[in-house]
């Protein structure tokens, strides 16, 4: 635990020296991140490795332009020279700055949040994490894998948040991720079939772990990756999908999640994560999807790889309660401070994070989810009026353009559905779609006791690249007349 | 923060003299940043980030236990070298286990050039003026990301290695899009010598390529002849060389797996104009000196052409299959040839010239089927001239194929970078039946 009244004297010394400068704005977050990353590949761990980075990041207003620096550094001396560099910074911005940043106010909050957990991962022994990584490569291997890696991700973010409108927030959170491989191989016929986990990331505590079946899972994994081997191949074509939200959480990610992010819309992600098709113009106009679609953000899910008190500036997590696709219509961007006015709104609805303390914030997603269907539907029940399809467990390989239209997407199983019934498995499948043509096609959604929330630690945005956890929930889906190509004869 | 090889030394001595466990090896890196970002010609987002991190991985009978930190103070340093030996403790016996390398000889590498260090951000907004200047002029709106960085990496070894390598860094892209916002186009570049950066240049082009005002035309999906600029050749050969794993191919789970067993190493795969090849020597992509585990980087051809030659082998694998170890490289070379971007252009009926891609991926490993689409100035090409934008497209190529039929290469050059991994050099290369498989709206 790091010590408060350190940090926020640190706070102080430069929000003082920005006020003297005539700042504007200021704000800085300090604090650390506590990492533990392992990995074990058959019957060998491979890597173990806890990694502590503490530092600051300030971040100063003056004249229109921002300044920003960070330091992986937490004493006075170091905090004095960057709040002097980042008025540099911004001084030397004057001359490119054709369009001065402007901030509307936010709440002053004084808090405190700390995520709600049973058992500290960090203090459970390395020994434990270690046999359990060796224990599920070994249990995919005796069901059939050839091969398995599996590992382990967990992180904790510790911060202090101060600003010049007078906030100071101090909070705590943590996450982790288990993932493994399990891979099957058929050496005269040259064939491979992998299956990953699909056991989700979440923000918790160890007793998720404890609780998520990791060793059983592995053993469906390896004798699903062996099947695979000899999975009757999909005939491409047209065809209605049922997809599990196992796999839906990525879709919804890349089509709603990013085609909704207001600074891509503005352009300022134009030279590398990208633009949007989804314009400011269309706000309540576009009709995005069917009547079933509604998404809605949140900070505030119970392991919600987004869900925190407040958000990178400042904003309290209620703010992020919003609704960004409302029975198929188009009702909301997410926002970081600075965007509101650009689009005649009065202020950020909670949507900033950096990811790390020497990172610029910028607008990333909360948890973003697909609402189930508030009518009675089963997995079944989605399946009952399916008379030529695909079931989709899993996400695979990846892919959709810089404005978050086109798309495809694989996975991990994939089963025929004929008839009303769920039928024999599949492979080599992907499906290809554009994403208002996608949602307007779906005609069927499970109900809240068919609702998973899956998510990432990885999604990648803005120069330098930042990382961001995020989390999607999603009840199993029908979408009609999806292309679906086969991989083995496609390309 | 930014140190010199005996600061590096100093500190990895400080690090080891702490150390009571049978081996310990201290990996050191970091430096300062400086980056800023602009849209419409007007400054959005920058920063200043000075960075130092220390891993200390201990080797106690057989078994490792690796501590990362950024804190430096003497009390930090011992509690993080007694912590990576009580992990170390705990863990299960490496049955691969593979001690720390001792002493290597490294070749002399030229990525460092002192001058970078004063370029912080006044100097990267005098460039991205120079960009937005050019957007004005060809009527475009100009976006963009400017970079300027000093790093150093040092690896010490218990065993008595010592490894140090300074790297200067500065890159400029700038992607312009037409005042419709209904054509884009992009360029890049990135050197270890500032003086070399022509930021005038790498704006000149992205806003020549943006400043169309024709609509962009619609193709159908099929195979097409393509002429794949630098940066996109590039993005392509990353993916295969990233593929080249001997680990993977001796299980049989790769590209490089010969069925049956063993690998394709020795095969004619390829074009006989292709060749990938990695020199720290270089003038246009020097590698780097030594790789993660310490292992010296050589002159070498992963592919010398169209023939496989040599395949990466960490040092585990290499001990187990009783090898040579072969470090990955990050800096690859695709030699180039005589054909220039305008001759492919001439010599083409009909055709698409791609200046990038975005979000590519791998769909199948083990036959190297790869997805992704076209970014950011795609134009068809009939009768020998460029007639008209393109909207982009989504492909779905199996890499394999698409490097056997080279129809024409161009001159190697540097390019921005490949997907964040490095910064190879590549040249134009012209393929027949590549498979567009979907249009997209995404400009």
């Amino acid at each position: 635990m790091l010590d408060r009244a350190l940090l926020a004297d640190l706070a102080e010394l430069t929000l003082t020296t920005a006020k003297r400068a005539g700042a504007t704005y200021a704000d800085i977050r300090l604090g650390e991140t506590r990492r533990e990353f392992s990995f074990a590949r058959d019957a060998r761990l491979e890597n173990f490795d806890e990694r502590l980075t503490e530092g600051f990041g300030f971040r100063v207003l003056i004249d229109g332009a921002w300044g920003f620096y960070g330091a992986q550094r937490l004493d006075s001396e170091s905090l004095r020279v960057g709040a002097l560099r980042a008025l540099d910074n911004a001084r030397a911005m004057r001359s490119i700055q054709k369009q001065p940043i402007e901030l509307e106010q936010l709440p002053a909050h004084e808090a405190e949040w700390i995520m709600p957990m049973a058992k500290d991962p960090f203090a459970v022994d390395a020994s434990r994490k270690a046999d359990l990584l060796l224990a599920i490569c070994a249990s995919a291997r005796d069901a059939g894998a050839d091969f398995c890696t599996a590992s382990l991700s967990i992180a904790r973010e510790e911060r202090f948040f101060a600003n010049s409108f007078g906030a100071r927030i101090a909070q705590t959170r943590t996450r982790l991720a288990p993932s493994f491989t399990a891979v099957a191989i058929d050496r005269a016929a040259g064939r491979v079939a992998t299956r990953d986990s699909l056991t989700p990331a979440r923000g918790a505590g160890w007793e998720y772990l404890e609780n998520a079946g990791l060793i059983e899972e592995a053993s469906q994994a390896g004798a699903q990756a062996r099947a695979k081997l000899t999975a009757k191949p999909v005939t491409p074509g047209d065809c209605d999908l049922v997809i599990d939200p196992s796999n839906l959480w990525l879709t919804i990610h890349e089509t709603v999640g990013h085609s909704t992010e207001l600074d891509r819309a503005l352009g300022w992600e134009a030279n590398f994560a990208g633009t949007s098709f989804v314009k400011p113009h269309m706000l309540n106009e576009l009709r995005f999807g069917s009547e079933l679609m509604t998404i809605v953000a949140d900070r505030s899910q119970p392991g919600g790889l987004s869900t925190i008190g407040y958000d990178d500036d400042g904003a309290p997590a209620d703010s992020a309660e919003f609704p960004i696709v409302e029975n198929g219509v188009f009702r909301n961007f997410q926002m970081a401070l600075g965007q509101a006015h650009l689009i005649g709104l009065p202020a950020s609805n909670g949507c900033a994070y950096a990811d790390s303390p020497t990172a610029f914030p910028i607008q990333r997603m909360p948890n973003i989810s697909l609402r189930p269907n508030p009518e009675e539907c089963s997995l079944d029940d989605l399946f009952a009026d399916v008379e030529n399809g695909v079931y989709v467990v899993g996400a695979g390989s990846w892919s959709i353009d810089q404005q978050r239209d086109n798309f495809q997407f694989g996975g991990q199983l994939f089963y025929e559905i004929k008839n009303g019934k769920r039928g024999e498995l599949l492979r080599d499948v992907a499906y290809q779609g554009r994403t208002t043509q996608f949602w307007s096609a779906l005609d069927g959604l499970g109900d809240a006791a068919t609702y998973h929330l899956d998510g990432t630690f990885t999604c990648g945005k803005a120069e330098p690249v930042q990382l961001a956890p995020v989390s999607h929930g999603a009840p199993p889906a029908r979408f009609r007349n999806i292309r679906v190509l086969n991989t083995s004869n496609d390309g | 923060m930014f140190l010199s090889a005996s600061e590096a030394k100093t500190l990895a001595e400080r690090i080891l003299s702490r150390s009571s466990a049978h081996a310990c090896v201290v990996r050191i890196d970091g430096g300062e940043d400086n980056s800023l970002r602009f849209a419409r010609g007007s400054a959005t987002t920058n920063l200043t980030a000075s960075q130092l991190r220390l891993r200390i991985s201990s080797h106690i009978g057989g078994r490792i236990g690796s501590v990362t930190t950024t804190r430096i103070d003497d009390d930090a340093l011992t509690a993080a070298v007694q912590r990576s030996e009580e992990l170390a403790a705990m863990l299960p016996i490496d049955p691969d286990y593979t001690p720390p390398l001792g002493p290597q000889t490294f070749e002399a590498t030229n990525r460092y050039e002192a001058q970078t260090s004063g370029l912080k951000l006044d100097s990267l907004a005098a460039q991205a003026r120079q960009a937005i200047d050019e957007s004005a002029r060809l009527e475009v709106e100009a976006f963009g990301c400017a970079n300027s960085a000093l790093r150093f990496e040092a690896l010490a070894t218990s065993a008595g290695l010592f490894a140090y390598e300074p790297r200067s860094e500065i890159d400029l892209s700038v992607t312009a899009r037409n005042r419709a916002d209904a054509w884009s186009g992009w360029a890049g570049a990135h050197d270890y010598r500032p003086a070399r950066l022509d930021a005038r240049n790498v704006g000149q082009r992205a806003c020549e390529k943006a400043a169309w005002s024709a609509e962009p035309i619609d193709l159908e999906p099929g195979l097409y002849t393509v002429i794949l600029e630098p940066e996109a050749t590039a993005e392509l050969a990353l993916w295969l060389l990233g593929a080249m794993d001997a680990r993977a191919a001796e299980e049989g789970r790769s590209y490089f797996s010969k069925p049956g067993g063993g690998t394709l190493i020795g095969e004619n795969l390829f074009d006989p104009k292709f060749t990938i090849r990695i020199d720290p020597n270089d003038k246009l992509a020097p590698e780097g000196a030594f790789d993660h585990e310490g292992l010296p980087h050589r002159k070498r051809a992963f592919i010398e052409g169209g023939v496989a030659r040599t395949l990466r082998r960490s040092r585990v694998w290499a001990q187990k299959t009783q090898a040579e170890p072969v470090p990955y490289g990050h800096n690859f070379i695709v030699d180039g040839g005589a054909t220039t971007r305008e001759e492919m252009i001439r010599s083409t009926k009909r055709g698409v010239l791609i200046t990038r891609l975005w979000y590519t991926n791998m769909v199948e490993p083990k036959s190297l089927l790869l997805t992704g689409l076209t970014r950011d100035g795609n134009f068809l090409v009939e009768n020998g001239r460029i007639v008209a934008p393109v909207r982009n497209m989504r492909f779905n190529q199996r890499l394999g194929a698409l490097f056997s039929r080279l129809t024409a290469i161009g001159p190697t050059e540097r390019t921005w970078r490949a997907a964040g991994d490095g910064a190879p050099a590549a040249p134009p290369i012209m393929v027949d039946a590549f498979n567009f498989s979907s249009r997209s709206s995404g400009i």
